[in-house]
């Protein structure tokens, strides 16, 4: 059964459970951090931080609003990643879950261009140019448990389960704060697997919020790679 | 690459067919699922309190059952009644307590005025804090203010904390602190 995130960004209080939570199950080190004048720390993801709750300050209507995002990869259900690499190897969608998964073969790859192919600026790489992200902690999913991001959350604001389950939810939820904040919406929710809820318009959060050049669907270089796989394939199989 | 005509008329006839199923062509990535196994599949499960604030969170955590025992995660406990598995980010944080190579062994001491830190033992650093404060409480003790009231106080020393130590010991710190004429007694976490 394929799994999803819903993440309600209304009632996350930016604790940053889900952030060190997340280096805590990965035995990720901590990063050389600096004061920038906001609470978000570090300032990106990177190799060694798969999930950052990013915070923007925003005079909405009048008032400052004070809005979060617990940023992670949104493990789409068709991931450009993938297809750009073309190299299942080093970047496959596990059939169980849906999580999108690297391995240490994404070394190798174009960095620039699967992090380019990522309509949400996701991935990034290590100095050896070996690619890292969120992996859904597809070992805790596998054993019956929960993401370590989920698992943490003291608000309920990042929610785990069959994807069904969760597009359901996220719709109820989306109805009941839609009262509240008539903007508030659901950001794509039929590609991804993590699906967020955010009171405002999304580009208030982080630019990436929403997809970057999605509606037009794929780019013209994952299309031709697309059309060609079989071929490629064939070629791979004679060889 | 040859491709005879037979062979493209396949391949880009299968092409065709992926696109006309898919919208975008075939999801040629094999069809993969790997088995894992949990990195705390083997380990011991102690149940433990948070000991950073007052919410007082339970947690698991697991250590390993052959060596030294060192600790390999630290998460909520979904069985506590307080955060039934929840946990914020000092407590998802626990694990750094045990397992930290920044963690200080050994007291250190600055000198006044001195830019440099230094190793000292147990011993010198306890008599050292003990003979201080007794100077200090000793110069500054006031046994009655302006008015003539009772105070039997001193406010030279401070004493700031701690997060981390139980019921027990608080009652012990306060004890001490107030036998000293402390009056600033303060919790690290209201800072």
């Amino acid at each position: 059964m394929s799994k999803s995130f819903f993440v309600d960004t209304t009632v996350c209080t930016a604790c940053r459970g889900c952030q060190v939570a997340c280096k805590q199950w990965h035995d990720l080190p901590a990063e050389t951090t600096q004061n920038r004048g906001s609470y978000q720390n570090p300032e990106d993801l990177s190799f060694d931080t798969y999930k950052l709750v990013r915070m923007k300050e925003r005079e909405i209507g009048g008032k400052l609003q004070w809005l979060f995002f617990p940023e992670q990869c949104r493990h789409c259900l068709e991931p450009p990643c993938r297809d750009t690499a073309g190299q299942p190897e080093a970047i496959y969608t596990d059939s169980a879950t849906g999580a999108v998964l690297y391995t240490a073969n994404t070394r190798g790859l174009n960095v620039k261009e699967i992090i380019e192919a990522c309509p949400y600026n996701i991935p990034r790489a290590s100095q050896d140019g070996t690619l890292a992200k969120c992996d859904m902690c597809v070992d805790r999913v596998k054993n019956g448990l929960q993401p370590a991001c989920v698992k943490t959350c003291p608000t309920g604001a990042m929610n785990f389960g069959d994807r069904e389950a969760m597009l359901a939810m996220a719709k109820k939820r989306l109805k009941e704060v839609q009262a509240k904040y008539p903007k508030a919406s659901l950001l794509d929710p039929e590609d991804v697997r993590v699906v967020y809820l955010t009171a405002f318009d999304p580009a208030l959060y982080h630019e990436f919020a929403v997809a970057s050049g999605y509606a037009s669907g794929i780019t013209r270089q994952v299309a031709l790679r697309k059309m060609a796989a079989p071929l490629t394939r064939w070629i791979r199989a004679l060889g | 690459m040859n491709v005879s005509r037979r062979e493209f008329i396949q391949i880009t006839g299968a092409t065709a067919a992926g696109l006309a199923v898919s919208g975008l062509g075939f999801d040629l990535s094999p069809v993969k699922s790997r088995a894992q196994m949990l990195k705390t599949q083997y380990a011991r499960e102690t149940v433990t309190i948070c000991p950073y604030c007052a919410v007082g969170c339970g947690a698991i955590v697991h250590t390993g059952k052959r060596g030294a025992g060192r600790v390999i995660n630290i998460e909520g406990d979904p069985d506590h009644v307080i955060n039934q598995g929840a946990l914020c980010s000092k407590g998802a944080s626990l694990k750094q307590l045990a397992e930290n190579e920044k963690r200080l062994l050994e007291p250190m001491y600055r000198a006044p005025n001195s830019d440099k830190w230094r190793t000292v033992s147990w011993d010198w650093a306890l008599n050292e804090i003990a003979k201080r404060v007794k100077a200090t409480r000793d110069a500054t003790f006031t046994a009655k203010n302006a008015k003539g009231q009772v105070v039997n106080r001193t406010t030279a020393i401070a004493s700031v904390g701690s997060a981390a130590i139980d019921n027990e010991e608080c009652w012990l710190l306060q004890a001490m602190m107030r036998a000293l004429g402390l009056v600033y007694i303060e919790h690290q976490a209201r800072i």
